[in-house]
């Protein structure tokens, strides 16, 4: 990010998540890029006289497919962090493109954590803040499950000091 | 109000009695077909079963339009207002009136003519409303200007009571006058046949007279080719220009009698703290949005509208069951920008000009349309490639859609821009219409910065200020991204600052 003059830049939020989130990654992309390509390599053989250069796509399609299982969890490992203050929740997410979220603590309506089955194979779940606006709500993906027990109680503990209706 | 007999307890009351021949009219509408059809099928196969059907048919309405009358008791309490209503299972709805955000007065043809209003009460939960339908009109109003007046009491910092002269303390605050923003001005009708939105309509309308097209005598096989031959015989060119009059024609009164059912009667004034329209021909609405609620408004120039000069004007509000209120019909843009600076409380926000984004902006916003441009014209070649037909309908088809893609991307880009008034964010945006969205500062909730891979590269992003209000979200679009920061940390301030690097 470049300085212009005096203006503020954003600086990327303190904590990453667990690095178990690699291997989570991994494997949910294994398991939905590999249906995806067996799905075109079945269609490709059982369709009759499907033409021989359909083959080379579905090759192709394995080939980014490799790529994004190889890549896209470490670039995502990157890029996700995380960061709860007194004041407010601040979150970096993506991998080709980027998010940045902001919300005031005090705006902060309800706090969840979710864990999928595969989340708890390698021990992670994910924390969901939401505010009264539809377009706000903030996720920090695959913590590993004690800071995230940790995080959902001081936020509710801090939430629970505010009173207007956070809107 | 009637004090009902029997009454569950201290201080209830029912609705208007008028209600028992509001619902079996009702009741009847409602199943006027297949009573018919019932009727008709009996009288002709037997006569014997008459004297049973006929009072079954008066009686049945009237029993279920009076059981909601019997049911349904509602009162107010010192610090809330209570329904109670159902026949088997009795359910009780309150709501505290320091929650009432808004009370609504709406009335159908038919409670106009019975002199009745129905009452709807908002909390500012989302779908949570209280329903009483119907209560006379002098009730409705009296309690609508109750539960608004109680509410102002509550607040004190909007209205202190001030100590009268004699020593006590006065016990109601000093209602100000009403204040009349804007009333309806039959020189907009003018700007009625601009507004599309009724086209819609009018295509339904179309469906149905081609449904019904099928069983005019026109169009049996005979006269049909005799109207060719007359057609061909006489110019095509003739038809098409009547089809096209009449179209216009047909547009212009459909577009002009809905504005004046809708808007009949328009008034727009500010009262016990709240903005309070009301309009209708037939159906008489009456909305009252609180001020306190109102975030923001937006101002919207379509494309056809900004032609002769008009826009319209919607309030952002929280708490309301749909958040973009339209409290302006289409009318002069002076008016529109008039008024909205009267809600928002400040000059300014409506009219100054935007900080313009920037030529990289410029060119995202050309490349976008003209990535659409290509999908279209992509798709005609696919067409093209598999059916059989002239090359030069996709040459033709990929010019013209370059072309309007081209006017889209520069208007557009035009719409672009943003600002910070005092406590005003200000956005512009649309393609084809100018919209301005001004959000009170106040009212923002988060922001998300969001950038796609190409964005990155060129070191813009798509600033989001997230609110509870309207549409819940404000969009900055394609901004640089040290300016959205910049832009973001000054209408919140300290929000950022510990995430903001040293500088």
């Amino acid at each position: 990010m470049s300085h212009v003059g005096g203006t503020p830049v954003l600086r990327e939020p303190a904590h990453q998540v667990s690095p178990q989130a690699i291997g989570f990654w991994t494997v949910s992309a294994v398991i939905g890029d590999g249906l995806l390509v067996l799905g075109a390599l079945v269609a490709w053989l059982v369709v009759p006289g499907a033409p021989g250069w359909v083959g080379i796509v579905v090759l192709l399609l394995a080939v980014v497919a490799v790529a994004h299982v190889v890549l896209m969890p470490r670039i995502r490992f990157r890029v996700h962090r995380w960061e709860v203050t007194d004041t407010a929740v601040h979150t970096r997410e993506g991998w080709i493109g980027r998010q940045t979220r902001i919300a005031p603590i005090s705006r902060v309506q309800t706090v969840d954590s979710r864990q999928g089955a595969l989340q708890r194979m390698f021990g992670l779940a994910s924390i969901t803040v939401t505010t009264a606006s539809a377009a706000g709500p903030i996720t920090v993906d695959c913590l590993d499950a004690d800071t995230a027990r940790h995080v959902v109680a001081r936020l509710t503990a801090i939430t629970a000091t505010t009173e207007d209706d956070a809107t | 109000m009637i004090p009902a007999p029997g009454s569950p307890g201290e201080g209830w009351s029912r609705l208007s009695p008028r209600k028992l021949l509001l619902d079996p009219v009702k009741a009847i509408g409602q199943a006027i077909v297949p009573v018919v059809v019932a009727l008709i099928g009996i009288s002709q196969s037997d006569t014997r079963f008459w004297p049973f059907v006929f009072p079954l048919v008066v009686i049945a309405p009237l029993l279920f339009g009076a059981l909601p009358w019997l049911t349904t008791h509602y009162r107010l309490t010192d610090s809330q207002i209570q329904v109670r209503s159902g026949v088997l299972n009795k359910t009780t709805s309150t709501a505290p009136l320091d929650r009432v955000r808004s009370v609504d007065l709406e009335a159908s043809l038919l409670h106009r003519v019975l002199g009745l209003q129905k009452v709807q009460v908002g909390t500012g939960v989302d779908d949570d409303r209280i329903t009483l339908d119907a209560l006379r009109l002098a009730d409705a109003q009296a309690l609508r200007t109750t539960l608004l007046r109680r509410r102002e009491a509550e607040q004190p910092a909007s209205a202190p009571v001030l100590p009268a002269e004699d020593g006590t303390a006065a016990p109601v605050a000093p209602v100000p006058a009403p204040a009349l923003l804007a009333r309806i001005d039959w020189s907009w009708l003018r700007f009625a046949p601009f507004s599309l939105a009724r086209l819609v309509l009018l295509a339904g309308a179309v469906g149905v007279v081609a449904q019904f097209g099928d069983d005019l005598p026109i169009w049996n096989e005979e006269t049909a080719t005799s109207a060719w031959e007359w057609v061909t015989q006489f110019a095509v060119a003739m038809v098409a220009l009547v089809l096209a009059v009449g179209g216009l024609v047909l547009w212009l009164v459909v577009s002009v009698a809905g504005y004046v059912v809708q808007w009949w009667g328009f008034r727009l004034v500010r009262e016990h703290g709240s903005l309070h329209l009301s309009s209708g021909l037939f159906t008489t609405r009456s909305i009252t949005v609180e001020e306190a609620k109102v975030r923001g408004v937006e101002l919207v120039d379509p494309l056809l509208m900004r032609l002769v000069g008009g826009a319209e004007l919607s309030t952002l509000a929280t708490g309301v069951e749909d958040g973009v209120t339209q409290v302006l019909p289409p009318c002069p843009r002076d008016v529109a920008i008039g008024v909205g600076e009267s809600v928002l409380d400040q000059p300014g926000p409506l009219t100054e000009p935007l900080v313009e984004h920037g030529p990289k902006a410029h060119r995202r916003a050309w490349f976008r349309q003209l990535g659409n441009a290509v999908d279209v014209t992509v798709v005609v070649a696919v067409a093209w490639w598999f059916l059989d037909f002239s090359w030069l309908w996709v040459l033709g088809v990929g010019v013209a859609a370059l072309l309007l893609a081209a006017a889209a991307g520069e208007a557009s880009y035009r719409h672009f821009g943003h600002a910070l008034h005092e406590r005003h964010l200000v956005a512009g945006s649309g393609t084809l219409a100018r919209v301005r969205t001004v959000l009170e500062t106040d009212g923002i909730i988060g922001w998300v910065v969001s950038q796609s891979w190409w964005q990155r590269r060129i070191g813009l992003a798509d600033l989001t200020a997230t609110t509870a209000a309207g549409a819940e979200r404000v969009l900055v679009r394609d901004v640089r991204l040290d300016v959205a920061v910049a832009l973001a940390d000054r209408a919140t301030p300290g929000l950022l600052t510990d995430f903001l690097e040293p500088v």
